[in-house]
């Protein structure tokens, strides 16, 4: 008997779109700059690079928390194998384990303050997903995989 | 996530909350940080606090009795710099760290380890700055404006006031950061702009003042730092500087920050005044307009702080409008709290007490900034007791007693448990009263022409001085109940529920009481915001 594949799409929450980005950092340095510049002209140029030093932070703290809005990861699980798609801005990566050998794997930080790990493993191959999920969230994730992949003990179905 | 996810019981019994010190020294979680930042500024309004009633002790009669002159304007200036950048704005931050991530349903603040930075730079700075008492010279006593060329006859302290107020500036620029960071990015789906609660808008407006302004602020006090120590002559009139650009560029930082030291304020008293009215706040998205505009004005009326300092006709005249002008949005926000009570159901717990205390007696200050305003009467009250009455009416019963508000609103939230109502009652009396012995006098004093910042006054200022202090002491002794209420309230008060307050609306009231160590695991649902969300 065929079983659908089950496909699970997990991308990170964010609210702000790239062009809102820049327009709230757009925003952020007219004050700034703008009343740097007019006391730079006037010889007080101590102000302006503060300004720049700043607003290279403001850029800095945006740029990060908006990568997070191309990760994502599409977990694929058929009769027999387990796919994942991992896409970043910079490009798409695919892993495929047999899903018989799959093992999902959620590890323990080995520091208490950084977060769990969770990974699908086989044959020496590992992947690891939902770095960008909430403990929670991660923690659910490792339950639905190992319940979806079963175990490593288990017997894949009767074709 | 595309699919939600079951949460079963299994592996869910390790939250990797760390214990002990590490806890606090590494915290990145954002209610440890909103904690530690509120334990700080408490710690630092005590100190301030203790210097504050040094100061009313000198002034109980004319003549000097207990400090020289020097140590005197020493008090008066650190009491100034540590009640505004050791008390009032990391508590606002406190505010901020823990009520942003749970009020706008995300996990956590956007940039945790950064979080983290930005409080610790905090116990450093003031260690520079309070330890400036005990160098060759004193601590600091030029005013907490920093004004050269008198700032610059600093001794030792001098190098550590600029490294200390560069600190509180960097970690001022972080927090600010974060905070914009975290409400632009890390909003729950279908928490839009415009649902967010008002705490929330008032802290992202706050925050991009801060930005706005803070490099201002380091730009001045390093061309301080080099006319004193590298031969540069920015402010210094004898090389070709100008002395009054200081004032210029000052206090172009300086009322926006009046406006940080405000807004937030804002945003507290009204989530708190619907909830004890029981009824949706009047006019949300005026009141998000009227803290925009507020904001915007704050930009461009600086030299109301310098009416004396001599400026053409036309700049008195734009100042002066200007600043009437933001009695409007001011107006609109009075007017919408006072409507949103219209009619209500109220109750008089102690936020709400508060939050009316603030209500009438921020107004109190506001009027007497009307007056200030006008740049006739301004020639006579500069430099008096009635800008000191006036802008403690602001920072006193308008800053502070919000911040009062706000911890006795999100108390029970915070510990899980419910505090001494009576107590709380009794610590609002005894603040309320005594605030007003406190600093309403000081309007007669500076109408009657008493200067600010002296340490001997002439004998007809002497009763309303004596009053003051006594309102002074009664103030401080007060305020001992504060902690102690808090103290008592995580050991021993009765469990609160999930909503504390039965017209409490807002995200963090979904969640249970205490809060799990991370807030939204999994964001809220559009449901549960839209309840939060009900203006």
């Amino acid at each position: 008997m065929d079983v659908a594949p089950l496909s699970i799409e997990i991308r990170p929450n964010c609210s702000l779109t790239v062009r809102g980005a820049r327009l709230l950092f757009a925003s952020a340095c007219v004050m700034p700059f703008g009343m740097g510049g007019f006391l730079a002209l006037k010889g007080f140029w101590p102000i302006l690079p503060f300004a720049g030093l700043e607003m290279l932070l403001l850029a800095w703290a945006l740029k990060v928390s908006l990568e997070r809005r191309f990760h994502s990861q599409t977990i694929t699980v058929t009769e027999s194998n387990v796919s994942v798609e991992s896409r970043q801005r910079l490009g798409t990566e695919r892993v495929v384990f047999p899903r018989h050998w799959a093992q999902v794997k959620l590890r323990r930080p080995a520091a208490s303050l950084h977060p769990s790990r969770l990974t699908i493993e086989s044959h020496g191959r590992q992947c690891e997903l939902g770095s960008f999920l909430t403990e929670e969230e991660r923690r659910g994730l490792a339950r639905r995989l190992a319940r979806a992949i079963g175990r490593v003990n288990e017997s894949p179905s009767w074709p | 996530m595309a699919e939600p996810h079951a949460h079963a019981a299994a592996h869910d019994d390790h939250d990797h909350k760390p214990h002990g010190w590490r806890r606090w020294v590494f915290a990145t979680n954002h209610k440890d940080i909103g904690t530690m930042y509120l334990v700080l500024s408490c710690t630092m309004f005590f100190i301030g606090g203790i210097a504050a009633e040094c100061i009313r002790l000198e002034l109980f009669r004319p003549g000097l009795q207990f400090f020289d002159p020097q140590f005197f304007n020493s008090l008066t200036t650190m009491h100034g710099l540590i009640m505004i950048f050791g008390a009032i704005m990391p508590a606002f931050v406190g505010l901020a760290n823990w009520m942003v991530p749970m009020q706008v349903g995300a996990p956590d603040m956007a940039l945790p380890r950064l979080n983290n930075f930005s409080f610790w730079i905090l116990p450093f700075a003031f260690t520079l700055l309070i330890g400036s008492f005990f160098v060759p010279g004193g601590a600091p006593a030029g005013g907490w404006t920093m004004y050269p060329p008198l700032i610059l006859q600093t001794g030792a302290a001098f190098p550590m006031l600029i490294f200390s107020v560069h600190l509180m500036g960097m970690s001022s620029i972080l927090g600010a950061i974060n905070v914009i960071v975290t409400i632009m990015n890390m909003r729950a789906p279908g928490m839009t702009l415009l649902r967010m609660p008002l705490f929330v808008w008032s802290w992202l407006i706050t925050a991009y003042l801060l930005i706005a302004v803070m490099p201002v602020l380091a730009g001045a006090v390093t061309m301080l730092l080099t006319d004193h120590f590298f031969g540069t002559t920015f402010f210094t009139a004898a090389g070709g500087g100008d002395p009054v650009m200081f004032q210029h560029i000052f206090w172009f930082f300086g009322h926006p920050e009046v406006y940080i030291m405000i807004l937030p304020a804002f945003g507290i008293i009204s989530e708190i005044i619907p909830t004890f009215s029981r009824k949706p706040l009047f006019g949300y998205e005026a009141m998000v307009y009227a803290v925009a505009s507020i904001a915007f004005l704050s930009f461009i009326v600086w030299a109301h702080h310098m009416f004396t300092v001599g400026m053409p006709l036309a700049a008195q005249l734009f100042f002066m409008l200007s600043t009437m002008l933001i009695a409007i949005p001011t107006g609109v926000k009075v007017f919408n709290w006072t409507a949103t009570m219209w009619k209500g159901s109220l109750s008089f717990e102690p936020p709400m007490l508060f939050a009316l205390a603030f209500l009438f007696l921020f107004s109190i200050g506001g009027f007497s900034g009307l007056m200030l305003a006008m740049v006739p009467a301004d020639y006579q009250y500069q430099d008096t007791y009635f800008v000191f009455a006036h802008f403690h009416y602001v920072l006193v019963t308008g800053a502070l007693f919000s911040i009062i508000a706000a911890v006795y609103y999100w108390l029970p939230k915070w510990t899980g448990h419910m505090y001494d109502m009576k107590l709380g009652t009794w610590h609002f009396w005894l603040s309320a009263i005594f605030v007003n012995v406190l600093f309403f006098p000081q309007h007669f004093l500076g109408l009657a022409g008493m200067p600010r910042r002296i340490p001997d006054y002439a004998v007809q200022f002497t009763d309303w001085n004596m009053v003051s202090s006594i309102g002074a002491f009664g103030f401080g002794l007060s305020q001992l109940l504060f902690p102690y209420l808090i103290i008592k309230c995580i050991r021993a008060g009765r469990a609160a529920g999930n909503r504390a307050w039965e017209g409490a609306h807002g995200l963090e009231w979904e969640l249970p009481s205490p809060p799990p160590f991370h807030s939204w695991t999994t964001p809220p649902s559009d449901a549960v915001i839209a309840r939060g969300a009900a203006h």
